[in-house]
């Protein structure tokens, strides 16, 4: 029953929990009816939720019946967790605080990386201010152009190009790695056109002094020694 | 029900757009479709002679789309095959004369009249590309197993996608002998690269540069590798989408093998 154009039922998600608004005029039959269409709407959310009935009256003695009513009314219907009345003074829903995040030893230890997913095709290029992470290939004739690290968990075929401008640290990393033609910082290597028997397998590029050299991947992994994990 | 327009593009010249659209009009006609084939390349028409239609062009496309002719004027039957019919490109104007918005008012009436609109796309991404693409609804890539045209491909393919259309693959002129000398790129290194659907893979035949010459359909004749390869891409296009591609470097199998010297050798065409 709208009383003042409000609904007797108020439903918000709060931090963990459901945050139920009543008002307590209102008769517990009404109020069970004007909880069931919301819920319903919730289906399987509501399973296991933690609900918090707030009766808007500061919580006093002559609601808790009605709220225990309710909390039956909808752990027996809608399989909801737990069912508890709003305590103190009705702090509103707008101002719980944010829930605190533990803090994490490696949290500031965050990277920036551009994430694109598909097929590189020839007369396409993609540029990465930083990083750049390609799920899937690099088709001959296509560019892929980062200021960091290029990882190309597929075939690299194309043209790839590194730590623009001038990164040595950078590397090129690809499952399958017959490039065109890779470039870190400054410095281009070129493929041996008579060497294509490679491939197949996970290499990376880097700089190793005043050339680029091609390793193994998986024998030479150039970050397994780095610990603690560092930004990259 | 409406029919489809194909276009039959490949970004490199040279590579068969030309022969393939020529054959797949013809096999699809005689499937018993209504195909109307139209030359998009301006300025460089071809598929008039290479389908044995050149001295009956009067009217051609950029006719067409300037409200010079009717459509009905422009349209050039094939006289040996029922149902097929060309629209020529024009041999003295350019490219830029046909805009977007006329191929789409031209493809939604060539929609209304026949099964299959099969659009031969000019060489290149510039104009004609565009033009072709613009009213296409599914688009066949012609690719031959060599880097240049591989990498071409890949680039047109590119761009169907990035106008959502999902092109399939033919692989054209394979030489079988030079792919197990491994002086060619094999159809699965075309695939591999592309990654596309494969519609069809066709052979290196002769009978394909006499068929152009004469202007005898390559379909009809039933002797032609090229021609099987043209007739079973028209059928899975043609309502056969799951008939398997048959894989020129399969050794033959001791059936056909046999089959062929007792003088059954085209029991595919029948």
């Amino acid at each position: 029953m709208p009383e003042n154009g409000r609904l007797p039922v108020r439903l918000k998600g709060v931090g963990d929990s459901l945050w139920v608004t009543i008002d307590p005029a209102v008769s517990a039959e009404e109020l069970k009816t004007a909880l069931k269409n919301p819920f319903e709407k919730l289906k399987k959310l509501a399973v296991n939720a933690r609900v918090v009935i707030d009766p808007q009256n500061g919580g006093g003695r002559e609601s808790e019946p009605l709220i225990e009513e309710l909390g039956s009314y909808l752990k027996e219907t809608f399989d909801v967790g737990e069912v508890r009345a709003a305590t103190e003074k009705a702090d509103p829903p707008e101002a719980s605080a944010p829930q605190e995040i533990p803090a994490d030893p490696l949290s500031d230890l965050r990277g920036d990386a551009r994430i694109i997913a598909g097929r590189v095709r020839s007369g396409q290029k993609i540029h990465a201010e930083n990083h750049l992470v390609i799920l899937g290939d690099v088709n001959p004739g296509a560019e892929v152009i980062a200021g960091g690290d290029i990882i190309i968990l597929g075939g690299l075929r194309g043209t790839a190009v590194a730590g623009q401008p001038d990164n040595e640290e950078a590397v090129i990393i690809a499952l399958d790695f017959r490039p065109t033609q890779i470039q870190i910082g400054g410095l281009a290597a070129a493929s041996d056109p008579n060497d294509a028997g490679r491939g197949k397998f996970p290499e990376f590029a880097k700089i190793d002094g005043t050339r680029i050299v091609i390793l193994d991947y998986t024998k030479d992994n150039p970050f397994r020694r780095l610990a603690p994990p560092e930004k990259r | 029900m409406d029919g489809k327009v194909v276009v039959i593009t490949s970004g490199k010249g040279g590579v068969g757009k030309t022969t393939v659209t020529a054959s797949l009009g013809a096999a699809l006609a005689l499937q018993g479709k209504r195909v109307a084939v139209v030359d998009m390349d301006i300025g460089l028409r071809n598929l008039d002679v290479v389908m044995g239609l050149e001295n009956r062009i009067i009217f051609n496309v950029v006719d067409v789309v300037q409200g010079k002719c009717k459509l009905k004027q422009a349209l050039i039957k094939d006289r040996r095959i029922n149902n097929l019919y060309l629209i020529p490109a024009s041999q003295s104007d350019e490219k830029n004369v046909i805009q977007p918005e006329n191929m789409k008012w031209l493809c939604k009436r060539l929609k209304k009249e026949f099964d299959f609109t099969l659009l031969d796309c000019p060489a290149g991404i510039e104009q004609g590309f565009k033009n072709s693409i613009e009213a296409a609804d599914d688009a066949i890539v012609v690719c031959m197993p060599e880097i240049s045209s591989v990498r071409d491909a890949d680039r047109v393919i590119g761009l169907l996608y990035s106008r959502s259309i999902e092109p399939k693959l033919v692989v054209n002129r394979i030489v079988p002998k030079m792919v197990e000398r491994g002086d060619m790129l094999s159809h699965q290194d075309v695939v591999d690269v592309l990654s596309i659907d494969l519609i069809g893979l066709v052979e290196s035949d002769e009978s394909v540069v006499v068929s152009t010459n004469t202007g005898l359909p390559i379909v009809m004749q039933k002797e032609s590798k090229a021609g099987r390869a043209f007739n079973q891409i028209a059928m899975r296009m043609n309502g056969h989408p799951d008939l398997p591609v048959e894989d020129p470097m399969a050794p033959k199998s001791f059936w056909k093998k046999l089959g062929g010297r007792i003088g059954r050798k085209n029991r595919m065409q029948s």
